[in-house]
């Protein structure tokens, strides 16, 4: 499903280079749930983002189900964001000017032109699913931090991905959210089969994963 | 796209100050573009007119007469002095092309228009004439007899019908088009020997006017030979033939015409750094509006925009504001030119300009130039930002950083 072969981020500051992901050799087999631990600034986010495809590897590959996303062109590439990874940020990422439904069922109006009924109809669907049926209208500052974050995997889920990745999803959020969330992530693991790997913080989160990978460092300690 | 485009339209409602300061001044730019635009076509077109209908270069006037030199040279002054009509016949000046005689006759009571009204009979001698037929814009199917008169674009009165002039039946035969000079446009034209043939009718106070004589002209509109120089033909004139002044010098269409091309470049090359000045700024904004919305087309990228949607996107905003800015602008513009429209045609017929308004179908294509260039603007400005933002890694655009 996913591997990553000697990938690497360096980044160049004014201080000079700083290598963010050294080297780092990954294989999540399909369907698994992977949780990377590992320190603040060790490197994950910007691994993530190299799977995800939105941040360019300094050096190595990234194959997704077989595809070597990063020698794609770069609208093949957004397509393929599109239709096979749905990614949950760090931080709030609605756009402040749509409405949530709007939002949800955003990458399913992109790269696509068809009758948008069925698309809004799996968007009401999707946030009726993550508890947010009564929102639909509302805009992401209307809502709560918890509530948004709930639009984003509503979002990231509209185009049936087969890879999730999620990055520190819950980290802002109270324990009780967090427990709501993470059940949510993990029965579209189960139910649907779709691949998650998720940052954590939370060791007793990542225990419950299948495979569990250790940054320090940028490179892979366990 | 849809989508893309109402996005576009909501981030423009998201700051409203700041997108009607933009609309402010792309509408401010492409006002004065259009105004400019439509006052150098109309003034082009002017000339153009003054090209192939008013030939006069110069005018031969008797050596007392008063003349308001500031007119176009269409018609001849009235004054009680006169030449003799064989003047040039006689002269046979190289320097000059042709020499049309004009006799005027500035008279009242004559029973056109209402009572006190004066009217200036002007006679012109078909076969040398060039600054009254060129401006026939309708006549009768037949050619022009003795009786008959011709309008001048200020008087009304149907063609063929009967026009009394001291008692006498004469034929409106014609009309001429507008060309902004008064005397012309009030006249009343015809052959000498029609104006002639009054003679016995008009009664000034001193007996009826000296240019209604036989033989004698008011005055001659002169076209210069081709490569000859006002100035040659003037001293040619003055030391063959005596008792006259010449005018020319800046009153003649010459001198106009090198005023009016001055003015016309100096309207283009406002016109072009208007257009430059405000492309910068609308770049400039754009680049800090992308800088700021960094973080949201990270996320449209993210979740599978293209590069081009992206770009669209932010080129249709721009777009959308500067073209609403264009269209601003042609409104204003239009009010202004209303606004002025008196003071500035009068103002151009001082100086000599016989303004002739753009018509109807071409001020809508100035206007319509001026939107688009407007939003043209909106395009170049925003492209470049926006088409370097779209290059960047989506996760540095949503991190924010650079
Ligand atoms: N754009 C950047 N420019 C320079 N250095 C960067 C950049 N992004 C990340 N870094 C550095 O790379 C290292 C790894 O950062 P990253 O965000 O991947 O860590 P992380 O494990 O996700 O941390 P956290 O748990 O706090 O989210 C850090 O030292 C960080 O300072
Ligand atoms: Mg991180």
């Amino acid at each position: 499903m996913l591997s990553c072969r000697a990938l690497r981020k360096d980044y160049v500051t004014e201080r000079g280079p700083v290598a963010a992901v050294a080297g780092v050799d990954l294989d999540v087999a399909a369907g698994r749930y992977a949780a990377i631990i590992g320190r603040s600034g060790s490197g994950k986010s910007s691994l993530m983002a190299m799977i995800g495809g939105l941040s360019r590897p300094s050096a190595g590959q990234v194959l997704v189900e077989g595809t070597d996303i990063w020698s794609l062109s770069d609208n093949a590439l957004s397509a393929f964001r599109n239709r096979r990874i749905g990614y949950v940020f760090q931080f709030a990422s609605l756009l402040p000017t749509l409405r949530l439904i709007d939002n949800v069922a955003l990458p399913g109006m992109l790269g696509r032109t068809g009758a948008t009924k069925p698309l809004y109809a799996r968007a009401a669907a999707l946030l009726g699913q993550m508890g947010l049926g009564d929102h639909l209208d509302a805009y992401p500052g209307e809502v709560s931090a918890g509530e948004q974050r709930r639009a984003v995997i509503a979002r990231a889920l509209i185009n049936e991905p087969a890879l999730i990745l999620a990055d520190e999803p819950t980290s802002d959020l109270d324990e009780q959210t967090e427990i709501e969330i993470m059940d949510e992530l993990l029965a579209v693991n189960c139910e649907r089969g779709t691949t998650l790997i998720l940052v954590t913080h939370n060791l007793a989160l990542a225990e419950q994963a299948e495979q569990i990978v250790h940054i320090a460092h940028g490179t892979i300690v366990a | 796209m849809r989508l893309l485009a109402s996005l576009a339209l909501q981030n423009l409602g998201r700051r409203k100050a700041r997108s009607l300061l933009l609309i402010a001044a792309v509408a401010v730019a492409s006002g004065v573009v259009f105004t400019g635009a439509t006052l150098m076509r109309s003034i082009d077109r002017s000339m153009a007119v003054g090209f192939t209908r008013l030939g006069a270069d110069m005018m031969v006037v008797p050596e007392g007469a008063l003349t308001n030199i500031t007119a176009a040279l269409l018609t001849v002054e009235p004054t009680d002095l006169v030449l003799d009509q064989d003047l040039f016949a006689r002269a046979a000046i190289t320097s000059v092309n042709r020499a049309a005689p004009q006799k005027i006759a500035r008279v009242e009571h004559s029973g056109i228009g209402s009572h006190h009204d004066s009217v200036d009979l002007i006679g012109f001698e078909p076969a040398l004439d060039f600054t009254v037929q060129p401006w026939l814009v309708e006549k009768l199917n037949r050619d022009l007899r003795p009786g008959d008169v011709i309008l001048g674009a200020g008087r009304t009165a149907p063609l063929g019908s009967e026009l009394l002039i001291f008692g006498k039946a004469h034929t409106v035969y014609g009309r001429l088009g507008k060309t902004g000079v008064g005397t012309h446009e009030r006249g009343v034209f015809m052959s000498f020997a029609t104006l002639e043939a009054l003679a016995g009718s008009v009664h000034g106070p001193n007996g009826p006017p000296a240019a209604l004589q036989q033989g004698k002209v008011s005055g001659f509109l002169v076209e210069l030979a081709p490569g000859a120089t006002p100035l040659q033909a003037r001293f040619a004139i003055l030391s063959t033939v005596k008792g006259v002044r010449v005018v020319t010098g800046d009153s003649t269409m010459s001198g106009i015409r090198q005023g009016l091309a001055a003015l016309l470049d100096g309207i283009l090359a406002l016109m072009v750094l208007m257009f430059a000045s405000t492309a910068l700024m609308v770049s400039v904004l754009f680049s800090a509006i992308v800088t700021e919305r960094r973080g949201e087309l990270g996320l449209l990228k993210a979740v599978g925009a293209r590069r081009g949607q992206i770009v669209g996107m932010m080129v249709i905003e721009a777009m959308i504001a500067t073209g609403a800015g264009g269209a601003l602008g042609v409104v204003l513009g239009i009010l202004v030119m209303r606004l002025y429209e008196r003071s500035l045609v009068y103002y151009l017929e001082t100086i000599g300009v016989p303004f002739v308004w753009l018509d109807g179908p071409h001020m809508v294509a100035v206007a319509m130039l001026a939107v688009v260039m407007a939003s043209i603007i909106g395009a170049l400005g925003s492209l470049y930002p926006a088409w370097r933002a779209s290059r960047r890694d989506p996760y540095d655009l949503v991190r924010g950083e650079g």
